[in-house]
C-alpha cells in the first residue's frame, strides 16, 4: 500500500527525469544545430529552476546531479562542470525555498534570470581559466537571453500542463510535516 | 502519517551542506580529470554514447525524417528555377565530363609510365549520421559504425563530395566525427593553385578561417582548397572546398561539402599512425609513402648485374 503523497512525490521525480531525457533527445537529433546559427534556449535549465521554485521535493540531489551528468556525457560538454554549477545553483534555491515560494512571478524571473548570468559567467570563466577554447560571449549572452525569455513559458507549462505549484499553506509533505 | 524505515531522510543544517558540497567537488574533480586526461574521459564518454545509441536509432529515424520532409518542403517552392538551374548545370557538367574522360585516360597513362603503387590501405566504410553534438556550441555527429568496423581515431571523414571532419571518439558501436566547423578542429590544408599551406582552424560558425598563410596576398577568392596530409593523419588531396573573402580581409572557406544535411558519411582508412612516445617523436615523422628502401642485398645485385656495362 502506497500512500498518495509519496506516490506524487515519486511520479514528479520519475517526470523530471523523463522530460530531461526528452530534452536530451530532442537536442541530439541531426536536424538544425548547424555552424553559424544563434542557440536556442537551454530548456532543461529552465526547467530546473521552475520545479525547484515549486516542489524542491521532486528534485532531490542526487536525481538532479546523476540527470545533469548524463546530459553533461551526452551533450559533448565538459564532463561536470556545468552540472556542478547547476547543482549549486539549485541548491541556493532549495535553502531559501520558504523565501522563494513568497516572491511573485516577476521576482521569481529576476533571481532566476541572475542566477542564470551568474552561471554563465563562472563557466565562461572556469573555461578560460582552464584554457578552453570557447565561442564568443555573443552566442553564450543570445542563449542566456533565449533561456530567461523561455522561462515563463516553462512555468506556464509546470504550473498548467503538469499541475506544478508551490504548496499552498498547510500543505504536508511526505513526512507529515508542513512545507 | 506513517513513515517507512527506508524512506530517505531530510538532510538539513551542515550534514546537508557537507553532501552538497562532497558532490559539487566529486563533479569538479571529475572535470579537471576531464580536462588533463581528455582521451580517456572522452573514452568514457564514448562507452557512455555507445549505451544509450540503440535508443537514438529508433526513436530518432522518423522524427529526422519528418524534419527532412519539412526541410525539402520550403525547396519546393521555387521549384522551376531549381529545375532550370539544373538543367544549366547539367549542360556545363556534360563539357567536364568529356574533359574529365580524357584527363582520366591521360593520367592513367602517366600513372602506368610512372609504375605507381596506389596505397591499397586507402579504402573506406559508410557510416550513417545518429545524432549531432546536441549543443549549439560543439559541432559534431554520431555515427554508426564504431571499434567493431575497425574505426579508429584521427581518420578522415567526407561526404560524397568534400571533407567533413575527423574521427574524435570511438565507441564500441558509434564514433563521434569532429566537424572542421568545431571550435577544436584544425586541419592542414594546401590552396590551389598557389600552393601555399594553411590550417584551416574552426570556430563555430558556417565558413572556418584559414590561419597561417604564408602571403594572403597571392590568394584570390575561389581557390580551391585540399587537405595537405601534413601530419600524416589525412590523406592528401581530399576536396576541402573554396576560399571566400570575409569582412575585414580574413580568409575563409566555403566548404564543399553539405555540412546542413550531413546522412551518409564516408570515412577513410588510414595508416596506422605511430605513437608519440617522446616529444622527440614529435619532430621526426617517419616517411608515409613511398616504395622500401634498397637493402644492402638489393644494392650489391643490381650493383653487380650493372657491374659489366660500367667496367668497359
Amino acid at each position: 500500500m502506497i500512500d498518495p503523497v509519496t506516490l506524487t512525490l515519486w511520479r514528479g521525480r520519475i517526470g523530471f527525469v523523463l522530460i530531461a531525457a526528452l530534452l536530451v533527445f530532442l537536442a541530439l537529433l541531426p536536424i538544425g544545430g548547424d555552424a553559424g546559427r544563434w542557440p536556442g534556449p537551454d530548456v532543461l535549465l529552465c526547467i530546473v529552476f521552475a520545479w525547484m521554485m515549486r516542489r524542491p521535493d521532486y528534485l532531490p540531489l542526487w536525481l538532479l546531479a546523476g540527470v545533469m551528468l548524463l546530459a553533461d556525457t551526452l551533450l559533448m560538454r565538459p564532463v561536470g562542470l556545468w552540472a556542478a554549477l547547476t547543482v549549486i545553483a539549485a541548491e541556493v534555491l532549495r535553502t531559501r525555498s520558504v523565501l522563494m515560494r513568497e516572491l511573485s512571478f516577476p521576482m521569481e524571473w529576476a533571481v532566476v534570470a541572475g542566477l542564470m548570468l551568474l552561471m554563465l559567467l563562472i563557466y565562461r570563466f572556469v573555461f578560460a581559466l582552464t584554457l578552453l577554447p570557447q565561442v564568443g560571449f555573443g552566442a553564450g549572452m543570445v542563449q542566456w537571453l533565449w533561456s530567461v525569455m523561455a522561462y515563463p513559458a516553462v512555468v506556464l507549462f509546470t504550473s498548467y500542463a503538469l499541475a506544478l505549484r508551490k504548496p499552498s499553506l498547510g500543505e504536508i509533505d511526505a513526512y507529515g510535516r508542513r512545507f | 502519517m506513517a513513515r517507512k524505515p527506508n524512506d530517505e531522510i531530510e538532510l538539513t543544517g551542515p550534514f546537508r551542506l557537507m553532501v552538497v558540497g562532497l558532490t559539487v567537488f566529486a563533479m569538479l574533480a571529475l572535470f579537471v580529470f576531464w580536462r588533463i586526461d581528455g582521451p580517456r574521459a572522452e573514452a568514457v564518454r564514448a562507452r557512455v554514447t555507445d549505451a544509450f545509441a540503440p535508443a537514438l536509432q529508433w526513436g530518432a529515424a522518423p522524427i529526422t525524417w519528418v524534419g527532412a520532409i519539412a526541410r525539402d518542403f520550403q525547396s519546393y517552392a521555387r521549384l522551376y528555377e531549381q529545375n532550370e538551374q539544373l538543367r544549366e548545370e547539367l549542360r556545363q557538367m556534360k563539357a567536364w565530363k568529356e574533359a574529365a574522360l580524357q584527363l582520366e585516360q591521360k593520367n592513367a597513362r602517366l600513372l602506368d609510365l610512372n609504375k605507381v603503387r596506389l596505397d591499397p590501405k586507402l579504402t573506406h566504410l559508410t557510416g550513417v549520421v545518429l545524432a549531432d553534438s546536441g549543443s549549439p556550441f560543439r559541432q559534431s555527429v554520431l555515427i554508426n559504425a564504431g571499434a567493431r568496423d575497425g574505426v579508429r581515431e584521427g581518420w578522415a571523414a567526407m561526404d560524397g563530395i568534400g571533407l567533413v571532419g575527423r574521427i574524435a571518439g570511438v565507441g564500441e558501436k558509434t564514433a563521434r566525427v569532429l566537424l572542421l566547423t568545431d571550435n577544436n578542429s584544425r586541419v592542414p590544408v594546401t590552396l590551389q593553385p598557389s600552393g601555399q599551406k594553411a590550417i584551416l582552424s574552426g570556430d563555430n560558425s558556417a565558413l572556418p578561417p584559414l590561419d597561417f598563410v604564408e602571403d594572403p596576398s597571392a590568394i584570390a577568392a575561389g581557390d580551391l582548397v585540399v587537405s595537405s596530409g601534413d601530419g600524416g593523419i589525412f590523406p592528401a588531396g581530399i576536396v576541402v572546398g573554396k576560399v571566400v573573402l570575409a569582412e575585414g580581409k580574413r580568409l575563409r572557406v566555403r566548404l564543399e561539402a553539405d555540412m546542413a544535411r550531413l546522412e551518409f558519411l564516408r570515412i577513410l582508412r588510414s595508416h596506422e599512425l605511430d605513437p608519440i612516445t617522446s616529444a622527440g617523436a614529435l619532430l621526426a615523422m617517419p616517411p608515409m609513402q613511398g616504395p622500401a628502401a634498397p637493402t644492402a642485398a638489393d644494392l650489391r645485385a643490381s650493383g653487380a648485374s650493372d657491374q659489366p656495362g660500367a667496367g668497359q
